[in-house]
């Protein structure tokens, strides 16, 4: 339901791109851009966002914008410690992604979350 | 733009776009396609919308009233300066709106957003000055919100007060100063809060009531002068970060209102004073760093913090440990009490799960034979920069995992070797009274030793041969070619018995050996430090 079309292209025609090279993508981003470095085969390409791909949480720093991978459990999350959304098998409550749900809850297998 | 017949109706996905079927629904991607306007004929059975980085500057009054069942629409990336709550009607099921790295400047204030069942909103890197009181009045379910890098000089209290379901927040990268009583009194359900990068000098000290769930507090790089004595509402507080502040001393009894505390960051603070029960009762922290808190005379009082595994504690004014410091720490993996004043030093003999121990820089004498006793896990003990006359004999005895040891500048005129046969690195340099030669026998591990004296290095084979300083020529050192062919001629190939050696085995079998004979012996014995003592 969630799935990513991936709308950036790759290579110095994406539009986040500070300095790029044809090989190598992006290597700088523009302000308020997350970086974030996709491997495609042996490669590993720069692409600049405005969010994070899938399974990865963005960080603002006044210095640069970094993609941090999220917990192994999480398809999404806030942060490392925080998930918003699980992988099949996990069920969501109060941020985190657990296989069984607390006493009164029931797992939802649509949402995948506590309900 | 059609995709394909569906008992009679035709799913339409606009061009330029590209579409994906998601069983009877469909997901559409217009993201990077140089749009300026919102495209008009979308299906009313599109759950996913991405409009993310084009040049759409507006979006006109229910551009989106049929998609009853979007879930989630991306208009991340473009030039929208303000999003009417007529642009939005009609997105009954939205869950996710990212509008981030937008020109926001305000958000509706008189009718707000209508958008009941939104989970996550990301307002992040637009420029928004203030959120309105009324802003958040249509998006009760709001669980995860985003208000980062954008140019709020207040926490916006009254807008806040609107979402009782809230459960992760960043407020990071504004201009928030004051922090006031009482901010986040309706977010029960908080369970993340990031607020670093502001220009947070001062707060409230009820400032987080309210906030019972939480357990991410997150207050680096501000501008704090005192120690956030508010956290003591935070009874479920699991990380704490205040590092990159203003704060010069942590209170007595500072976190006793937070057991659940599993990491606290505080470095880069100008911390000279820390209360000596300051950091008690926390039975979950793992890792303390205390450095350069020069005011600190006593080892802090460590009752109730039972898994400690790395103290560091380095560059106050500590004079002596507490002789039960190991019955305090029995999961001490790290010890680094460097730059302090330490004389005489307690047995360790409790901290058996420890690996590294850092004394250098103290004011340490003697070793005495129960001072490492029992510690068979220990690999690194940096004892450098002290005043250590005599070290007993057993001292060492029952070190066998100890594969470093670093007795730099000290006056020692001898050392046992007892338990030492591990020992990869070995540093004796500086004990000018030390004038053993040790065999290599002794050290079959040895990679790199430092002695005080060049001779002590000769037994080591890096001066050819015990030459006297008459018979030195000027010949340095071998080059890496010469101990290739050394090395070759010690392995002959039995060229006539047909033993034709697996030639990786045999080259693994010249790596070992250049292993074993490079043992690295400073000061490199040379014409001017020849092999034999000088002083007999």
């Amino acid at each position: 339901q969630h799935k990513q079309i991936s709308g950036v292209s790759s290579g110095c025609q994406q539009g986040g791109c500070l300095t790029c090279s044809d090989y190598n993508g992006c290597l700088s981003c523009k302000p308020r851009f997350f970086m974030h470095l996709e491997r495609i085969g042996m490669k590993q390409i720069g692409v600049c966002m405005t969010s994070c791909p899938p399974g990865f949480y963005g960080t603002r720093s006044p210095e640069r914008n970094t993609c941090t991978k999220c917990r192994s459990e999480c398809d999404s999350c806030f942060n490392k410690n925080f998930c918003t959304r699980c992988r099949p098998g996990f069920y969501l409550h109060l941020g985190k992604c657990q296989e069984t749900c607390p006493e009164g809850l029931v797992r939802s297998d649509t949402q995948r979350e506590c309900v | 733009g059609r995709i394909q017949e569906r008992q009679g109706t035709v799913a339409l996905c606009p061009s330029p776009c590209h579409c994906e079927e998601d069983g009877i629904f469909i997901m559409v991607d217009c993201s990077e396609m140089g749009l300026s306007t919102v495209p008009i004929s979308l299906d009313p059975l599109t759950t996913y919308l991405d409009l993310s980085m084009n040049n759409i500057s507006e979006i006109p009054p229910r551009a989106f009233h049929r998609l009853h069942l979007l879930s989630e629409l991306r208009i991340s990336g473009n030039q929208l300066r303000y999003i009417s709550s007529q642009a939005l009607q009609g997105l009954h099921n939205l869950k996710v709106l990212m509008l981030q790295n937008n020109q926001l400047e305000r958000l509706p204030d008189d009718a707000p957003w209508d958008l009941p069942n939104l989970l996550s909103l990301r307002l992040d890197a637009n420029l928004l000055s203030e959120v309105p009181p009324a802003a958040f009045e249509g998006v009760r379910s709001l669980r995860h919100l985003w208000l980062d890098d954008n140019s709020l000089t207040e926490i916006p209290v009254a807008a806040l007060d609107s979402l009782p379901s809230l459960q992760a927040m960043t407020l990071a990268l504004n201009q928030i100063k004051h922090i006031p009583d009482y901010a986040f009194k309706n977010l029960t359900a908080l369970v993340v809060l990031h607020l670093h990068n502001n220009h947070i000098q001062s707060m409230g000290s009820r400032c987080f009531e309210g906030l019972h769930s939480l357990e991410t507090l997150d207050l680096n790089y501000n501008n704090l002068q005192e120690f956030p004595v508010a956290i003591r509402t935070l009874s479920k507080l699991q990380e704490l970060g205040f590092h990159n502040n203003n704060i010069k001393a942590i209170p007595e009894r500072a976190f006793v209102a937070n057991p659940q505390l599993q990491t606290i960051h505080f470095y880069e603070n100008p911390i000279q004073l820390v209360g000596k029960s300051a950091f008690q009762f926390l039975p979950k922290l793992h890792t303390l760093s205390l450095n350069g808190a020069t005011q600190i005379r006593e080892f802090p009082d460590l009752k109730g913090t039972t898994s400690l595994e790395i103290l560091t504690l380095t560059r106050a004014g500590l004079s002596a440990l507490p002789l039960d410091l190991c019955e305090q720490l029995p999961r001490l993996r790290v010890l680094e009490l460097s730059y302090n004043q330490i004389e005489d030093l307690p047995s360790f003999y409790h901290c058996s799960s420890l690996q590294e121990l850092g004394l250098q820089h103290n004011q340490i004498r003697r070793i005495e034979s129960s001072t490492f006793k029992q510690m068979t896990s220990l690999k690194a003990l940096d004892l450098s920069w002290n005043i250590i006359e005599r070290i007993h004999p057993e001292a060492f005895a029952s070190l066998f995992s100890l594969i470093k040891l670093d007795l730099t500048e000290n006056r020692l005129s001898s050392m046992p070797v007892g338990g030492l046969g591990g020992l990869t690195h070995l540093k004796l340099r500086g004990n000018e009274e030390l004038f053993d030669a040790f065999s290599p026998d002794q050290f079959p591990q040895m990679r790199v030793i430092e002695m005080p004296y060049a001779y002590q290095c000769c037994v080591y084979g890096t001066c050819d041969g015990y030459k006297t300083a008459g018979q030195w020529d000027t010949e340095q050192s071998s080059t890496t070619e010469d101990l290739q062919k050394r090395t070759v001629s010690m392995y002959p190939i039995h060229g006539d018995t047909h033993y034709d050696p697996d030639l990786e085995e045999f080259q693994q079998e010249i790596e070992e050996s250049k292993l074993q004979t490079s043992v690295h012996c400073t000061p490199t014995p040379g014409p001017f430090r020849p092999c034999d003592s000088l002083l007999g």
